[in-house]
This record gives C-alpha cells, sequence and structure tokens, in this order.
C-alpha cells in the first residue's frame, strides 16, 4: 500500500493487516434506514454488503434486499416499535444473536437509522454495540426528523442520538432541515426524503471509493479507522462536487456551502481529517495540491490529514470530495494511550505546500481545556469573539442564530 | 429644598450609546424635559462595563453634554441598569391578620412584606428592586388591603438582584462625575413605564426593550410588575449574524444592510431580488440577495422572542396579556418586528409610544429607558388620570424601590 506516513506513524492494529478482503456492510435499522439501504442497491456497488433490520415485518417484506432481520417478534409481533424507542431498544436486545449474527466478521458497519422514530432510535444503538463487540468499525449515519414532524420526535432524536454516540466510532448526524435548505420551494415530500436519503448515498459511496477503487494516492482500512481513535467525539463530514472549466474550485466552493457543515454541530477545526477526492482523468496532481491546501487551511492546520484520490474514467471534467474529520473534544478513549502520542507534523500537509507550523503536541492531550472551544468554534462568534460566553439552554446565543440551526444562506 | 426646583439626569449606559436626559422637578410633581446629552458608548458589550475608562469618559461626556444643554448643574442621578448577571427570584409570605375584628392593620402590611423580602441572597449579590406583586387578600386580589376586613394577608415579591461589582462599576462611572446616583432602576422597568399606560399595566402587557447589547422585559399584570429579565442578545447580535452570514469583513456594512434591508419575517422568496451592498457602485461593491438578509434577521427575531417567552414559563398566558406586545429599543426599529412579535407570542403586537407630552425629539425608540427612569420616579403618572388612589401606593412604591447601593 503507498501511504504518505511512516509505517511507525500510524496506530495501525496488526490483525487489519493482513491480506483477506475487507468486509464492509451497510446496515439500515428502521423504516428511514431500510429506505436509504434500498436506494443504495440501486447503485450496484461491489463488494458491499446491504441488510436491513426492522421490527416491522411488513415494511421489511416489501424491501428489494437479500439480508432482512425481522427484530422484536416477542416484542412487537412482527408490527413496529410505534415510535416508542424503548420499545425498539427491547425488540434489538430480545434478538441480539440474530444481530451479532448479521455484523459477524466484518470490519467496518455503516448503520443507517432514522432518529425519532422507535426502531431507528432504539434499536440503532444496539446493533451498533454489537457490531463494535464482533471488531467492526462502526460508522452511523443518522438522518434527523424534519422539523414539520414534531417537536416530539425531534426530541426523541436528540435522546436517540446521544445514545448512539456512546457506542459508535462515528455519528454523522444529517438534519433533514438543512439537507432541504438546498432544495427547491414546492418540492414535495417525497422527494424531501429521497433527497434526504441521497445525501448518505454519496457519503457511503464516497467512503466506498475510497476503499476499493485503486487511485493515485490510496486510503486503506487502517488509515480510515486511524482518523477514528476514540468514540462519542463529534464528527464533521462534507461533500462537495464540481464540474466546469475549474471543477476543483467548484468542488471547493460547493463544499464550502455544503449544509452540512453550516451546523454548528460540526467543528469547523478538527484533530484528524481524512480527505477523498475523486476525478476523471484529468485530475491532476497540481489541482489535488490547490485543493489539500484550500482544506487543511479551512479545517484546521495543526489535523492530522490523510487524503486519498481517486480517478474515475466515468467522470471526466468533475470533481467530488468527501471530507471526514474527528475531534477529541467529548470523546472517550478507546484505543491505547500510545496511538495519541506526540506526532510530528503530519508529512501530508507538508507535501501540500502549506507552510504548516510544526504541532507541537496534540491536542489529545488537554481534552478539559479544549471543552470550550469546540462547537463554540471562535472564529463564528465574530464580533463577540472575546467575551463571556451567553449560553441559554445549552446554546451560545452569541453565535448567530442561523449557524446554530442550519440555515444555508445562499448568497 | 423641597420647594426648590430639582434637576435629575437620568442615564443610560447603554451598549451603543450612553443617553442622559435631564428632567427638572417641580415640587416633585411635575417634570419637564429641560436637557439631553448623548455620545456612542466604548467599553460596554452586551450591557456590561468591560472597559472601566473609554466608558467613564463617553458617561461623562453625555453629561456634559446634557449639562451644557439644560443649562445647569444636574442634582442627581437616576441609574439604568442592564446586563446578563442581573437574575430574579420570586417570593412569597402571608401572614394572619392580628386585630380581633379582621381589620387590615399597617403593622400587618409591614410585617408581611418584611416576611417576603427576607431571603437571603447568594454571595456577592445585592438587590436592585424588590417587585411587589398585587396582595391577596383571603386569596382575592386587593390592591391595597388596609383597613379592608380579612384573615389572611399574602404577597409576592419579584426580587431582582445583580452581581455586586458590576452595579458598583455602573455607580463608580458616575461617582467620577462628582454626581450623587439617586436610583438604580431596571431598564425594563423604567422602558415599561414609559410605553405603558396605567391600564395597560392593569389589563396585562408585556414590554421588550431591544437594545443594541440586551433585551430587556418586563410582564405586567394586575397593574404591578410580575416578572423582568433580560437576555443578552440585542441589535448587534443581528449585525454580528449578518456579518458572519453574507461574509462581510465590516459591521458598519452589515450595520446598515440590517438598517436598510433587514426585516423581522423572511418574506422575499425571489433569489433573483439582490440589494447593492454599498450601494455607491464603487470598487468592492457587490449585489447580496434580499432573502439571505431577511432570512438571518428573522431566524435572529424569532429566536430572541422565543428565548424571552421560555425565560417568562408559566407565567405567560397569552389570555392574560391583553394589552399585547410592546416593543421599544433601538432594534426595534426592524422591518416588520410585530409582526414576529405577534407570531411567536400569540397576542397582538406594537410599537411602544412614548406620553403624547414628550417631545419629537425624544420620541425614538432609543430613548424610552432614560425617559421611563424620570417617569418611574414621578410616582403618579403625567395623565393624572386614574391617579385618584395613588398616593399610598406610590409611597409604598417609593419606599421599596429605594436604592440599595
Amino acid at each position: 500500500m503507498e501511504n504518505h506516513f511512516p509505517p511507525g506513524d500510524l496506530p495501525l492494529a496488526p490483525k487489519i493487516l493482513t491480506d483477506r478482503t475487507l468486509a464492509v456492510k451497510v446496515i439500515g435499522v428502521g423504516g428511514a434506514g431500510t429506505n436509504a439501504v434500498d436506494r443504495l442497491k440501486m447503485e450496484s456497488l461491489d463488494r458491499l454488503q446491504l441488510a436491513a433490520i426492522d421490527t416491522d415485518h411488513q415494511a421489511l417484506s416489501a424491501s428489494p434486499l437479500q439480508e432482512k432481520i425481522v427484530i422484536g417478534s416477542a416484542v412487537t409481533h412482527g408490527l413496529s416499535a410505534g415510535g416508542d424507542p424503548a420499545l425498539g431498544h427491547d425488540a434489538a436486545e430480545g434478538d441480539t444473536e440474530k444481530i451479532a449474527a448479521a455484523v459477524k466478521g466484518c470490519d467496518l458497519v455503516f448503520l443507517i437509522a432514522g432518529l425519532g422514530g422507535g426502531t431507528g432510535g432504539g434499536a440503532a444503538p444496539v446493533v451498533a454495540k454489537l457490531a463494535a463487540q464482533a471488531g467492526a468499525l462502526v460508522i452511523a449515519f443518522c438522518p434527523l426528523p424534519f422539523s414539520f414532524e414534531g417537536g416530539r420526535r425531534l426530541k426523541q432524536a436528540d435522546e436517540s442520538l446521544r445514545a448512539i454516540r456512546q457506542t459508535c466510532d462515528a455519528v454523522i448526524p444529517l438534519p433533514n432541515d438543512a439537507l432541504l435548505q438546498a432544495a427547491a420551494p414546492g418540492e414535495t415530500t417525497l422527494n424531501a426524503f429521497a433527497r434526504a436519503d441521497e445525501w448518505i448515498g454519496r457519503a457511503i459511496k464516497g467512503v466506498w471509493a475510497m476503499l476499493f477503487r485503486t487511485g493515485l494516492i490510496n486510503v486503506d482500512f487502517a488509515s480510515l479507522s486511524s482518523v477514528f481513535p476514540s468514540r462519542g467525539g463529534k464528527t464533521l463530514f462534507g461533500l462537495g462536487s464540481g464540474e466546469g472549466a475549474d471543477p476543483a474550485a467548484a468542488a471547493l466552493e460547493s463544499l464550502r456551502l455544503c449544509p452540512l457543515l453550516a451546523t454548528a454541530e460540526s467543528a469547523k477545526k478538527v484533530d484528524r481529517l481524512l480527505v477523498h477526492l475523486t476525478g476523471g482523468a484529468d485530475l491532476t496532481m497540481e489541482r489535488v495540491n490547490g485543493i489539500m491546501t484550500a482544506l487543511t487551511a479551512q479545517f484546521g492546520r495543526d489535523a492530522h490529514v490523510i487524503m486519498g484520490a481517486v480517478i474515475d474514467e466515468a467522470l471526466p471534467g468533475r470533481v467530488e470530495i468527501v471530507v471526514l474529520g474527528t475531534s477529541e473534544q467529548g470523546a472517550t478513549s478507546r484505543r491505547p494511550l500510545s496511538a495519541q502520542r506526540p506526532r510530528p507534523a503530519p508529512a501530508a500537509t507538508a507535501t501540500t505546500g502549506g507552510s504548516t507550523p510544526p504541532v507541537s503536541a496534540t491536542t489529545a492531550a488537554k481534552p478539559a481545556q479544549d471543552e470550550f472551544a469546540f462547537g463554540g468554534d471562535t472564529a463564528s462568534r465574530g464580533y463577540f469573539d472575546n467575551t463571556e460566553r451567553n449560553l441559554f439552554e445549552g446554546q451560545d446565543l452569541d453565535v448567530p442564530t442561523w449557524q446554530r440551526q442550519g440555515l444555508k444562506i445562499v448568497l | 429644598m423641597l420647594f426648590r426646583n430639582k434637576l435629575v439626569g437620568a442615564v443610560e449606559i447603554g451598549t451603543s450609546k450612553v443617553t442622559v436626559i435631564v428632567g427638572q422637578f417641580a415640587r416633585g410633581r411635575s417634570l419637564s424635559l429641560v436637557g439631553l446629552g448623548e455620545c456612542p458608548s466604548r467599553g460596554v458589550v452586551k450591557g456590561s462595563v468591560t472597559d472601566f475608562k473609554a466608558a467613564s469618559d463617553c458617561v461623562h461626556h453625555a453629561l456634559e453634554l446634557a449639562e451644557h444643554s439644560a443649562g445647569a448643574r444636574i442634582d442627581e442621578v437616576h441609574l439604568a441598569q442592564s446586563g446578563a448577571h442581573l437574575d430574579g427570584f420570586q417570593n412569597e409570605a402571608e401572614v394572619r391578620v392580628s386585630a380581633a375584628d379582621n381589620m387590615v392593620s399597617a403593622l400587618d402590611m409591614d410585617n408581611v412584606c418584611r416576611l417576603a423580602k427576607s431571603k437571603q441572597l447568594p454571595e456577592g449579590r445585592t438587590v436592585i428592586h424588590h417587585l411587589r406583586r398585587p396582595f391577596r387578600l383571603d386569596g382575592r386580589l386587593v390592591p391595597d388591603p388596609e383597613h379592608l376586613d380579612g384573615r389572611r394577608r399574602e404577597v409576592g415579591y419579584w426580587t431582582v438582584h445583580g452581581d455586586e461589582s458590576r452595579v458598583a462599576d455602573h455607580i463608580h462611572v458616575i461617582r467620577g462625575f462628582n454626581v450623587r446616583v439617586e436610583e438604580l432602576i431596571l431598564s425594563s422597568l423604567a422602558s415599561g413605564e414609559a410605553m405603558t399606560t396605567p391600564d395597560d399595566r392593569q389589563h396585562g402587557a408585556l414590554v421588550l426593550d431591544i437594545g443594541a447589547g440586551t433585551t430587556d422585559f418586563v410582564l405586567y399584570r394586575d397593574g404591578c410588575a410580575l416578572l423582568t429579565g433580560v437576555v443578552p442578545v440585542g441589535g448587534q447580535h443581528f449585525t454580528n449574524d449578518l456579518s458572519l452570514g453574507l461574509r462581510l469583513n465590516n459591521q458598519d456594512q452589515a450595520e446598515k444592510l440590517k438598517q436598510h434591508h433587514g426585516s423581522a419575517v423572511a418574506v422575499s422568496r425571489d433569489r433573483a431580488d439582490k440589494v447593492w451592498l454599498n450601494g455607491n457602485l464603487a470598487l468592492g461593491d457587490r449585489q447580496l440577495p434580499r432573502a439571505a438578509i431577511e432570512q438571518i434577521t428573522a431566524a435572529r427575531t424569532r429566536e430572541l422572542f422565543e428565548v424571552v417567552r421560555k425565560k417568562l414559563g408559566a407565567n405567560y398566558e397569552p389570555e392574560r396579556i391583553a394589552a399585547g406586545v410592546i416593543l421599544t429599543g433601538g432594534a426595534s426599529r426592524l422591518a416588520a418586528v410585530t409582526d414576529a412579535a405577534a407570531q411567536v407570542f400569540d397576542v397582538p403586537a406594537r410599537l411602544g409610544e412614548p406620553p403624547a407630552w414628550v417631545g419629537d425629539h425624544l420620541r425614538a425608540p432609543g430613548y424610552s429607558t432614560a425617559l421611563g427612569l424620570l417617569l418611574h420616579n414621578l410616582g403618579t403618572p403625567p395623565e393624572g388620570s386614574a391617579a385618584a388612589r395613588r398616593p399610598t401606593a406610590g409611597g409604598l412604591f417609593r419606599k421599596l424601590f429605594s436604592v440599595r447601593s
């Protein structure tokens, strides 16, 4: 494997370096999750296993997937969890063997669970826990309900999100509201949900391409897992694509406007950043360099950057960017401490031509101090930068409302 | 002394400007406004003094201007209090009426008031106001129970307290000018006083003074202030939101955009509807979509009102706010702000109007706090109507609001 890092630099677990094929599975939990996985099936991505877990027998039987698991027959008798996360949780706890069998031998599990409902919110944390016990890296995509679905669902979603953060390596909340910002006025509800699924599809496709396509600069599974050294931290995730005369610039612009990055949830500065570029045969090293310089400037020069680039002949004149970043704050360390020892400046940032100052110490060493810097990224307070924080119900009122509510401002 | 005309300076050390209005009290009864001094403030953020020297300089300058325009020395100062450090709690007390004939005596009144106010404050806090809620006699609401017949007397207080050192900072700024601070009055109460009539307060009203750095609110019911509060969000937050959202590097540009194109309700849906940033077609001028500006200001307005409503909690009952929401303060000039308030508070909303006798140059919403500082002390409302019963109540009022500096 070609890699930009000296081997000693990365916290590689020896067992993932064996030459067996990588098992990657996408599991949809609950109604929304199953729908999203169904949609992925149409993309026909090879070497990607798909599965669905639901309490609702009827909904599951309509799915075109091969691997379908009905859980909680004893609790719900094959009917749905009826929007009650406690019921969803019980259903999953009652069928742990079935779920454990489904996640057995997986290296990477993508969990898609719409939060706010019963099965998605209740069962997903259990599935994540079992997958993690089976040794898999678990990345969850969690669509959050639209505001029009009502306050109760939003509240449930919030609680479920907290639960799922405890058991997954990375949780990427996708507030449906934020995704809707890009939608044209007058869009139907059906389209709105389809659009939300499309984002998950793009995300998973991006990571899939990263792992299974060979290209300019490979990202292997070990590098991917090194981005997630701990659990419960916040995850930054963004997608951008561009075409035209200068696809690289267009992609960067589209990434900048990505609604997922506009929320205050996502930190603007991260400790570890994984960047994956997909482009046509005309993707030059020069463009890659330009994009990387811009991204490291935006997301933190001190970050540990892992990058990958893949050539897709089917995408002439087009560039797609996937960024995944994690931060130490709020995280509980999972891997041994040696994984977080101070590192020299990552070689990748140096090659991008930026005048990166050497990293003196990892931010991991002082999580207590950074707790406040995170989320309330000082840059977003503008005029109120150096004033006391203005907290009301856990939100800093000095941070612009549009940023906290994830409104997309079209300029 | 009693018959001498007294010159009182009403000082509001605001986040954007310092206002001093000079009022002349003749025999403690009639008030005429004789002077005005104002200057942009420095060293004040979100209603609190952060740079003592800078704040002192501009307050003293404003006081000088005011004295100059009044043509005389100011005798004493009424000072407005705002800022995030203010907090309040409610406390209630009840006593059995002591007299055998169940007639409420003045002693009973004193007793119950003292009991209700006796709550200890945390370290480092000082009381700004004890706001008395209406008396209840055997559960029934009575404005003044003395000499009435009953068994059980109850009274509730809304006690407003603030950080000792912050309050002291404000007072020291004024003392530096060698003038006495006679009264400390909550900004929200002052604005409320200026913007409502006794009738409004009787029917129930919510007054919101949206300043540059803070939003002060007071909820009136049954003629008394029931609850007050401060949200440290004001006009500057709107400006800051705009400058970050529209990626402007200049707060002045954002401020101008807010004043000209901001709206409390997002109306514009047309993405092609654009406005010029500077409007001078010079280098650096560019077009910005009106929808984006309105989206940003509308989100902030809505959130601000929702925060106020949450802070009022169960005390806010739309059906008991018959006089509606009354908006004032510099940032209330935002377009459609009453529509947004009506939506969030579920009652009609209007912009506050000072009493009719106030001159044109002091009618702007930014002056309502300073005006209220003078009115508050007047005891009797200037209209003179509905004042028949007020002398007693006014006297008590005055006692309760005495300075605790």
